[in-house]
């Protein structure tokens, strides 16, 4: 009976993701950080710090002002009036306790996974840091599912596709990986995207507002 | 009496009845939400849902709010800080009992 508790008290948290707003806002972040990379990459040798700066805060704030006001307009004119609104408390402290989680887990998966394979080491395709980084972004997008997209077992065929494509991207890197940022942050970003549709699409299609006054 | 059957036995009556529960451990986790969130989440009736929302009120448990969104009539619910004390000595009395 107490796990039934918990699994109700645990509810409303996934319930901020039913129509996959969470994930879009994610690889939107993304998206931004895959555009902002490019243009950086083009700015001359040269440039200023002030220069760089410019290009990051002009990329991402509108990006991340996009993302907040594309969510809020999901939330207000689909989600609410079809399932309620719920308000939810920021609980700081659950939150860094959630990411160091992830960050250890990241961490030694990509132990795991250098010290089994070899083979990057050996012949220099993938770096210790490159692959803790790749590493991360599978187990955030694992996490995720496992927290809010239980009810979706599609994701975890993303999640495959996420590790694969991540691989094929890194796996012919040499040197510094941090070079392939853009490209992960690009295939990242499109498969949070693309997963937060699909949670969008089905929840539309699973859900119908009520045809009078709930109350 | 032994321990455990001492623990059900004081266990708050008011919220151990399990509709009523499910409300209070939904509430528990948001900071407010409105009448349709809870009819969606718990899948109760209208009339089950107000009923019991109006026995939680009356003990104090939950704070309702009629207001609007935009034109549309919305109920708004929270659980009060005395509801929310009374769940979490719920909770450690089902522990300590089971």
């Amino acid at each position: 009976m107490r796990d039934e508790i918990q699994d109700y008290a645990d509810r409303p948290k996934r319930y901020d993701n039913i129509d996959g707003t969470g994930e879009m806002f994610m690889g939107l972040m993304l998206l931004g950080f895959a555009l902002e990379g490019c243009l950086e990459a083009k700015l001359p040798e040269n440039s200023s710090r002030w220069m760089h700066g410019l290009v990051i805060y002009g990329v991402m704030i509108p990006v991340l002002a996009f993302g907040y006001w594309i969510r809020r307009v999901i939330k207000k004119h689909i989600t609410w009036p079809r399932t309620g609104y719920a308000a939810f408390p920021r609980d700081g402290k659950s939150w860094w306790i959630a990411m160091l989680a992830v960050f250890l887990v990241a961490i030694v998966l990509g132990l795991g996974l250098a010290f089994l394979t070899g083979f990057a080491r050996r012949h220099h395709a993938m770096s210790l840091p490159g692959i803790v980084m790749l590493a991360s972004f599978v187990v955030v997008y694992g996490f995720w599912i496992f927290r809010m997209g239980r009810e979706y077992p599609w994701k975890w065929l993303v999640l495959l596709l996420m590790a694969l494509g991540l691989l094929a991207i890194g796996l012919p890197v040499r040197g510094d990986y941090f070079q392939v940022g853009r490209q992960v942050a690009l295939f990242v970003g499109l498969a949070w995207l693309g997963s937060g549709a699909g949670t969008l699409y089905s929840y539309i299609r699973h859900t119908q507002p009520p045809a009078s006054e709930a109350e | 009496m032994n321990e455990q059957l001492r623990a059900i036995s004081e266990l708050d009556r008011v919220i151990h009845e399990p509709g009523r529960l499910m409300i209070v451990a939904l509430l528990w986790a948001v900071k407010e939400c409105d009448f349709l969130y809870l009819l969606h989440e718990t899948e109760m009736n209208k009339g089950n849902l107000s009923s019991h929302l109006a026995k939680l009120e009356a003990a104090g448990y939950v704070e309702i709010e009629k207001t609007y969104r935009g034109k549309v009539p919305m109920t708004l619910l929270r659980l009060t800080r005395k509801g929310r004390t009374a769940f979490d000595e719920y909770r450690k009395g089902l522990k300590a009992a089971f």
